[in-house]
């Protein structure tokens, strides 16, 4: 009895959690005239129609491409920034090691707005905004310190005996980092890719004031939901092909999803 | 000469330090602390976008906004739904972790669903939920209806507009909780459940009294992460409501975005900022404080 109790709430919960995205995808797939139907369909004949729409618009495609470049430019100089530094700061004692730490744990601290005033009036003095460096360099900022701080506490969790074999060898601490630590730390660095190319898919507020003109998906979707407000089919499958991306990286790492948002508290 | 090799070495090992840090130090000073600066220094000046020369004005950006009902009202909204999403997000969290420990066979499968709100792009969640809460032709209010519930204007009227906030923030941030939690129940040890349940404790008994005390640093943690990221909160506000009807649901955060960017006032805009991390700051170190989190071995591992 207690264990049905027990169920009984784990699935309302799960019930509550997948509804929004459930009527996302069924409204994606109605004709216009079903998506405003009153009473709400639940059952209809689905169509493709708002995908062909949505697929055959060049500027949707724009967007999409907008926010792959800015994402993938995102990803690889946050990993190549973050992991020599993050090795650094695990594995080495100097002065200034631990207040590098917290300073990078206290970014978490500071609101978004504060830190996007200082970067329009940088851009707009040095005529970044709207591009693609402007993007990519904003969103390695955004991504920057929780990229060190991940693959620091990775490379803490690898053997000492790796150095000291390697140094008993003669390697120099670079030759080291590169040919005997960067070949078995792919798994961490993988996770941090995907971490930040994920964080900058669904970032919202830079782009919208940096890239104003170069919008990112989410951006475009923000500025249809304001004027095209009946064309809910279609925003519905512009946020579905959106959401592919994202989905296919909770399924296959999940783990990682939940050290990136925890910074690293929760294994 | 025999000095030579272990200078060059520790000489070496200095140069791969720098090396090694330099770029991401000089970005994070660049991106991070120079902005900070300029935020600062910012929020001293009567800077207009329109009207570039930026003049020192002193504190005349703080002084104006801890007089005007404007500020105060966006931070008490500030603290309503930081309050409100916290506690239902803690309470919530904490039951289905608990719970989950129990169910071992479809735990796995419950534990990806549970995650999804956690990954899915925010703007197009938010443009879901906008669907959803329209009043006419929205699902809600079809359900509401249907279980014999009066419809409601979700985002027009202003104490709806707040509880649909909050409503969008728990589907969105709960999850998280429960992650941290279902990690704490995850470490904890098996023994003193054992004795309770010897000793003839029923089930809420040896919750209440043997795991809640046992998990408190994982939920304080939670509710760190919470309350700073709820402070924090953007996107969700300013797509859902815009900060409406009229002022209802503006925070501290939206009034900083609508001051700089909107009205191209970036100093009283900057100041506004520089207040939020400032109240941030402080809470949360006196939180640590009271809490003494920083004695969970993972936090900062």
């Amino acid at each position: 009895m207690k264990s049905v109790l027990r169920q009984g709430v784990l699935w309302v919960f799960a019930l509550w959690t997948v509804f929004p995205i459930y009527w996302l995808l069924n409204t994606s797939l109605k004709m216009p005239l079903d998506v405003t139907a009153r009473p709400p369909t639940f059952i209809f004949a689905p169509t493709f129609a708002n995908y062909t729409a949505m697929l055959h618009d060049p500027a949707i495609i724009g967007f999409f491409v907008t926010t792959l470049i800015v994402a993938v430019g995102t990803t690889i100089f946050t990993v190549l920034l973050s992991t020599p530094a993050a090795y650094v700061l695990a594995r080495f004692r100097f002065r200034g090691n631990t207040d590098i730490g917290f300073w990078i744990l206290s970014s978490r601290f500071t609101p978004p707005v504060a830190m996007l005033i200082p970067f329009f009036v940088m851009f707009e003095m040095t005529g970044l905004l709207n591009t693609y460096a402007g993007l990519i360099i904003a969103h390695v900022a955004i991504n920057l310190s929780m990229g060190v701080w991940l693959m620091r506490s990775f490379f803490m969790g690898l053997p000492k005996e790796l150095e000291e074999a390697a140094s008993l060898d003669g390697a120099s601490p670079l030759k080291t980092f590169l040919s005997v630590i960067l070949p078995i730390s792919r798994t961490g660095i993988a996770a941090i890719a995907i971490l930040t190319f994920l964080f900058t898919w669904n970032e919202f507020l830079f782009s919208l004031v940096l890239g104003g003109s170069l919008p990112t998906v989410a951006v475009g979707l923000y500025k249809f939901i304001g004027y095209e407000q009946i064309e809910w089919g279609h925003l519905s499958a512009a946020a579905i092909i959106m959401l592919l991306p994202v989905l296919a990286i909770l399924l296959l790492f999940q783990k990682h999803l939940v050290q990136g948002l925890t910074m690293g508290a929760v294994k | 000469m025999n000095l030579l090799k272990p200078h060059s070495i520790w000489q070496g090992e200095r140069l791969f330090i720098l090396l090694m840090l330099a770029p991401a130090m000089a970005l994070l000073f660049a991106f991070t602390i120079a902005p900070f600066a300029i935020s600062v220094w910012l929020s001293f000046t009567d800077y207009l976008l329109s009207r570039p020369p930026a003049r020192f004005i002193g504190l005349s950006n703080y002084i104006q906004l801890f007089t005007s009902a404007a500020f105060w009202s966006a931070f008490w909204i500030s603290v309503l739904f930081t309050t409100l999403t916290t506690l239902v997000e803690t309470v919530i969290g904490v039951a289905i972790a608990t719970l989950l420990v129990g169910a071992r066979r479809t735990g796995g499968f419950l534990r990806t669903i549970y995650m999804l709100p956690l990954a899915v792009t925010p703007i197009a969640i938010i443009f879901t939920f906008r669907m959803m809460f329209n009043p006419g032709l929205g699902i809600i209010n079809y359900l509401f209806r249907l279980i014999g519930l009066p419809p409601q204007d979700w985002l027009g009227d202003s104490t709806m507009a707040m509880i649909s906030l909050v409503t969008v923030d728990v589907w969105q941030w709960t999850p998280l909780t429960l992650l941290i939690v279902a990690g704490g129940l995850a470490a904890l040890p098996t023994e003193p459940l054992e004795a309770a349940r010897i000793d003839g404790a029923t089930g809420w008994q040896s919750f209440r009294y043997v795991t809640l005390p046992m998990l408190m640093p994982f939920v304080a943690l939670a509710v760190l992460f919470r309350a700073v990221d709820a402070f924090k909160t953007f996107d969700l506000i300013y797509v859902l409501t815009g900060g409406g009807p009229g002022t209802s649901t503006t925070t501290l955060n939206v009034m900083a975005f609508k001051q700089a960017i909107e009205f191209t006032e970036l100093g009283r805009g900057s100041a506004t900022a520089i207040i939020v991390m400032i109240i941030i700051t402080l809470a949360s170190q006196f939180f640590l404080r009271r809490s003494k989190l920083l004695t969970v071995p993972e936090v900062g591992a």
